[in-house]
């Protein structure tokens, strides 16, 4: 089967677990035969587009960039997996209708948890008033309405998140599904099938 | 803190754990009252013996999956002993390969604490943990049922074995006694030698022979039979002497829990349900009888549903199933309607009495990533009535005489030492937070139930 390029989004507030999901989910998509690019807010703000702030105007600036590239590997079969805070609704939109083949991953955790985890020490900057326009703190979010899959970093693990967009990805026809590995020779089946049977099982 | 509280407080608190498959909490109760068990009556004072609901449908696969990863189904992705590849019909056992959920073991084996698990079932392939594996009775054979393989001799020279043999036992009820007994000799002897000569925070050995003695002579131990009733109550004595004698072996840091993922009855009547589905024209075959090697694919595409044991009902959906029919939405929505309500009007052509209690759209029972593997609907039985699989049965009910026994649903049980827990209603799911707690390992994130201390 030829690979379906495919942009996967993943969208949500500093520490919801953005990256965190998107790291996994490319190590399990090369596994499985892919081809897959990665494109993460903290990477792409150093190279791409480093010359750019945090103003409104400047994070529409970062999401084209990053829109464009992404484009360009979904039409050649690449799965990219983008993680950006991107807060508005209608910058994601454009997004969707610039690469086509789109994925929305919406990675949630209540606020507070978020400034208790802050990996990054940034929401306590933001609340000492240090950072301008931070997203959640001093800039709104604004959750999807449809996502193609919702995660809860607070109630779920890594591997349960990771399941429910494997299985979007798969459902959708982008990614192929796991081999199951054999558990058991067909011999060896045919003894268990057995005792199930002896046991009225089957 | 005074020096002798906190050199207590600062000791490792561990966990023997005793799984009786399908012992019924009102059959223990039993056996003590009429002091066939006065080790677990004893037991019983110094802890909280409890009874438990299991998780529908309450075959072994479900309810230890769920007991090990404090999951629903819907998250676990285990739905019975037998399942099926909807776009293939491809027909297979899951196993510890399909569970998608982390085990209690493994989150233990994480936390740092050394755990040693025999015997549960869903457990093949053995997983890695940090300690000892040996797989349940789903094993090909006792070799590739060890981790690590280098455990493989000390259990060799206990004797182990993997499990008694269901089709001697279903020769005659002689065999099957000598059979669970031979079994259980087996299970103790592990037992008795790894509480003594094995280092573990979590000792978990399960004993299958309640479930099989169940099988094949409960209905002979409720009738009272003149030989086969002493020898069940022979059995449950060996079990108390067990459960007596590991007790006696614990010390003051270590809690002995025991639990049974489902209760117990005697079978009026074993019901083919999809003998059913086909008397009501929503199943096809494309021959009859089948042939069993095709298996699903015997089915007629213009079939709209059909059963996998015990109970579960398949929509054959459009875009899903193979073949599958029904469109999604309004018109799968009014089939499962209509076969529900079915189900509840089905009565014992016999005696009249109703044969499902209950039905559960899956949406009722189960959450998570997982949910669309599981059948649409689950169709809960009165007991006595138990729910069968085949593809093709010739007439809608049967009642034999070698499988005389079937599961119940609200007479699990869950016994925890040294604790006094009051009795409420609850489940399986709970088991594992509590083992947790006992243990001062943290929850992991996503357990759909809670500690019960």
């Amino acid at each position: 089967m030829e690979q379906k390029g495919v942009t996967v989004w993943f969208t949500g507030m500093s520490g919801a677990g953005k990256t965190a999901l998107a790291i996994p989910l490319e190590k399990e998509l090369r596994k499985r035969g892919l081809k897959v690019e990665r494109l993460d807010g903290d990477i792409v703000r150093q190279s791409l587009t480093r010359d750019l702030g945090f103003t409104k105007e400047d994070r529409d600036k970062n999401i084209e960039r990053v829109t464009f590239v992404a484009k360009l590997l979904t039409r050649n079969g690449v799965a990219v997996l983008c993680s950006f805070i991107s807060p508005y609704r209608s910058v994601r939109a454009k997004v969707q209708e610039e690469v086509g083949n789109f994925v929305e991953v919406y990675c949630y955790a209540p606020l507070e948890t978020l400034i208790e985890r802050d990996v990054k020490g940034l929401y306590k900057k933001a609340l000492a008033g240090e950072i301008e326009n931070f997203t959640g703190v001093s800039d709104p979010y604004e959750r999807p309405e449809n996502p193609h899959v919702t995660i809860d970093s607070s109630a779920e693990t890594i591997e349960e998140s990771l399941a429910k967009i494997l299985q979007k990805l798969e459902q959708l026809g982008y990614v192929p599904p796991a081999e199951e590995s054999e558990a058991y020779t067909a011999d060896e089946e045919a003894e268990v099938e057995a005792r199930l049977a002896a046991l009225g099982y089957l | 803190m005074g020096l002798f509280s906190r050199l207590r407080g600062g000791k490792k608190k561990r966990v023997v754990f005793v799984g009786l498959d399908g012992t019924p909490y009102t059959f223990m109760q039993r056996l003590i009252a009429e002091g066939r068990a006065p080790n677990a009556a004893r037991l019983a004072e110094q802890g909280s013996l409890l009874r438990m609901d299991s998780m529908w449908p309450w075959v072994s696969s479900v309810a230890w999956s769920t007991m090990m990863t404090g999951v629903n189904p819907g998250k676990h992705n285990i739905f019975g002993f037998i399942d099926r590849d909807p776009a293939t019909y491809k027909q297979f056992i899951p196993t510890s390969a399909n569970m998608k959920a982390r085990t209690l073991w493994e989150v233990l084996s994480q936390a740092g604490k050394r755990v040693i698990v025999i015997n549960v079932p869903v457990t093949y392939p053995p997983r890695q943990v940090n300690g000892v594996l040996v797989s349940g009775f789903l094993s090909p054979s006792l070799d590739k049922a060890v981790y690590p393989a280098s455990f493989l001799p000390t259990l060799k020279s206990l004797g182990y074995i993997v499990d008694a043999d269901p089709w001697k036992a279903r020769e005659s009820k002689e065999l099957a006694l000598q059979e669970v007994n031979a079994a259980l000799d087996a299970r103790i002897r592990t037992l008795f030698h790894l509480v003594e000569n094995e280092a573990w925070d979590y000792l978990h050995v399960h004993v299958m022979e309640t479930d099989r003695l169940h099988h094949f002579l409960w209905q002979q131990m409720e009738e009272g039979h003149p030989e086969y009733a002493p020898a069940f109550y022979d059995f449950y004595r060996r079990i108390d002497d067990m459960l007596g004698q590991i007790a006696a072996k614990l010390d003051d840091n270590t809690t002995l829990m025991w639990m049974a993922d489902h209760g117990f009855c005697s079978i009026k009547k074993e019901v083919y349900v999809n003998r059913w589905l086909m008397d009501n024209g929503w199943l096809k075959l494309r021959n009859v009888p089948p042939d069993r090697k095709k298996g699903l694919n015997e089915i007629d595409p213009v079939s709209v549903a059909y059963s996998l044991d015990p109970g579960r009902v398949v929509i054959r959906l459009r875009g899903r199933e193979k073949e599958g029919s029904v469109a999604p939405g309004a018109e799968y929505e009014a089939l499962r309607d209509e076969i529900a309500a079915a189900a509840l009007q089905l009565h014992d052509p016999d005696s009249g009495e109703p044969v499902f209690q209950e039905v559960f759209k899956r949406e009722d029972l189960y959450h998570g990533p997982y949910l669309e593997q599981a059948a649409d609907l689950i169709l809960a039985p009165h007991d006595g009535y138990d729910p069968k699989g085949p593809l093709y049965k010739e007439t809608l009910t049967f009642k034999g005489e070698e499988l005389v026994g079937m599961h119940t649903f609200d007479d699990a049980m869950l016994y925890v030492g040294g604790r006094a827990i009051p009795q409420t209603r609850f489940s399986v799911l709970n088991v594992m937070p509590t083992i947790l707690d006992l243990m001062d390992v943290p929850q992991p994130p996503g357990l759909d139930g809670e500690s019960l201390v």
